[in-house]
């Protein structure tokens, strides 16, 4: 006999006129195996049409399904209700914008601060198609993978304290994708360039060191190595000069 | 190097020189960064010794007083120690406190989040067999813990200051005194009820000394052998270490523990 889940879920939909943000709740009866993201679509089936959230991949790959759930940024696909009390709660992720229910718009910022470190490779040579491509260690290969297996999901800005009172923050995304390229060879950005994009209040020197983000990320990316690695290297930039 | 050319983002190779205002910014920042965090580290090592030579009144006066004596003569170390850790503990105060927001709304936003994830430990339901691993979260609050103790240490350590400065200097006003630490001096101090003072200062010292520390640990050497995870395994050694040693003294130096391991 399976249990009976209680969903509560925060809704607002900000395009409709005289609508408040309310909770409300919904009842399931629990299947085995049953995910977060899966309870969401069968109660949009059966009991709420204009649920609103968002799903691409239901495999934990697009971060497009995260939201706080019983109080912690997390990837609605990979959670199974056998984890969670009979109660569950779901709010939007904070910090981003709210479009309407469990639905934020994590896109607009991730593509602001893309822009913003100016996240592709700088080089001066000209791509050959027909060139073997460039050899690199396996360590810095293994470095750049691991940074590049951001699903951009937002759980670490998120549960990012300091993001949520300083928005200029660029978070542990940010920083992450700092790291992608500080490792990469291939960038031929100079040890000023880095500084200057780096070594600020709104760069590594922004992180307090709470840490939520190396704990909440579902993809158990190495964000703390990450960041210390950043904060020696601009500390050797500055004392290199 | 030549700049670089690319028609969608001109300005993405700009190389603006030491003397520009962006890099003016970026050293400002850093030498910030450096400063709170060396003047804390000091300021750690600093209270390892102070509460290690503290806790020598638990083998009595005269090893308190020995002890004391050879800090002062013949070089005097504990003056010097004084005015330098006076120093740097109001330096530590304001490169330190230029990180908490200074609105009432944001801290309470900061708070609030930090709460939420820390309970979301007890209002999950996850075996060990669980598909993903969410890890307890208790950092953030350890934060918002070391500001509260910051500024218990900042107005208890800034009157402590104050009545050591007097101590070591003067006689006090007391006749028959040497100026100096003195094993009498302290203990009368302290068992004539401002125990409750220095119990407060020592435990707010000793939790907003461990965090520091661990956060220092983390943020400059995660990605060395030395990890989060034994950074936090040191966090809870200072803190508890510490505070029983803390407390100890202070019911050593109140009276009752005095020369208790003699």
């Amino acid at each position: 006999m399976g249990r009976t889940l209680t969903f509560k879920i925060f809704r607002y939909n900000p395009t409709k006129d005289n609508d408040q943000p309310h909770i409300e709740a919904y009842r399931l009866e629990e299947i085995p195996r049953l995910n977060v993201f899966s309870a969401l679509n069968m109660i949009r089936e059966q009991q709420a049409p204009d649920l609103m959230y968002d799903f691409v991949c239901r495999a934990g790959i697009c971060g497009s399904c995260a939201m706080m759930i019983n109080g912690r940024p997390t990837l609605a696909c990979r959670t199974l209700t056998s984890d969670l009390p009979d109660t569950i709660e779901l709010f939007p992720l904070p910090f981003f914008k709210l479009l309407g229910d469990l639905s934020v718009d994590t896109g607009v910022w991730f593509r602001e601060m893309g822009e913003r470190l100016e996240s592709w490779i700088h080089t001066q040579k000209q791509f050959d198609p027909e060139a073997q491509e460039e050899r690199m260690d396996n360590a810095t290969a293994n470095k750049i993978y691991e940074s590049e297996r951001c699903i951009e999901c937002g759980c670490c800005i998120a549960g990012c304290a300091t993001a949520q009172v300083y928005p200029d923050f660029l978070g542990a995304a940010g920083l992450n994708r700092i790291g992608r390229f500080l490792f990469d060879p291939r960038d031929e950005r100079g040890d000023q360039e880095w500084f200057e994009l780096v070594s600020t209040d709104e760069g590594v020197f922004g992180c307090l060191g709470m840490m939520a983000c190396d704990d909440v990320c579902p993809k158990d990316l190495p964000l703390l190595e990450v960041f210390a690695y950043i904060r020696r290297k601009v500390s050797g930039m500055a004392l290199a000069k | 190097m030549t700049p670089l050319d690319t028609e969608l983002y001109p300005d993405a190779a700009s190389r603006h020189g030491k003397t520009s205002e962006a890099y003016q910014i970026a050293r400002k920042a850093l030498r910030d960064e450096w400063i709170s965090g060396l003047t804390g580290a000091v300021l750690a090592a600093f209270i390892w010794f102070h509460l290690l030579f503290e806790s020598s009144i638990l083998f009595g006066r005269s090893v308190y007083d020995r002890l004391a004596l050879l800090l002062e003569h013949p070089l005097p170390l504990a003056h010097i120690t004084l005015i330098v850790v006076g120093i740097v503990f109001f330096v530590h105060f304001i490169w330190a406190s230029r990180k908490i927001p200074g609105k009432l709304r944001e801290r309470k936003k900061m708070l609030e989040l930090g709460v939420s994830i820390k309970q979301a430990a007890g209002r999950w339901e996850q075996d060990t067999k669980s598909d993903i691993s969410l890890r307890k979260h208790f950092e953030t609050s350890l934060w918002i813990w070391q500001v509260r103790t910051g500024m218990a240490v900042l107005a208890a350590g800034a009157f402590h200051l104050i009545l050591i400065t007097w101590n070591v200097f003067t006689d006090m006003g007391i006749v028959g005194q040497n100026p100096g630490i003195s094993a009498d001096i302290a203990v009368s101090r302290v068992a004539s009820g401002l125990w409750i003072l220095y119990a407060v200062l020592m435990a707010a010292v000793v939790f907003h000394m461990a965090i520091g520390v661990y956060r220092l640990l983390v943020k400059w050497f995660a990605d060395t052998w030395f990890v989060r995870k034994y950074a936090r395994v040191f966090y809870h050694f200072l803190l508890w270490f510490f505070l029983i040693l803390g407390t100890a003294t202070t019911i050593g130096l109140a009276g009752p523990w005095e020369g208790i391991l003699v």
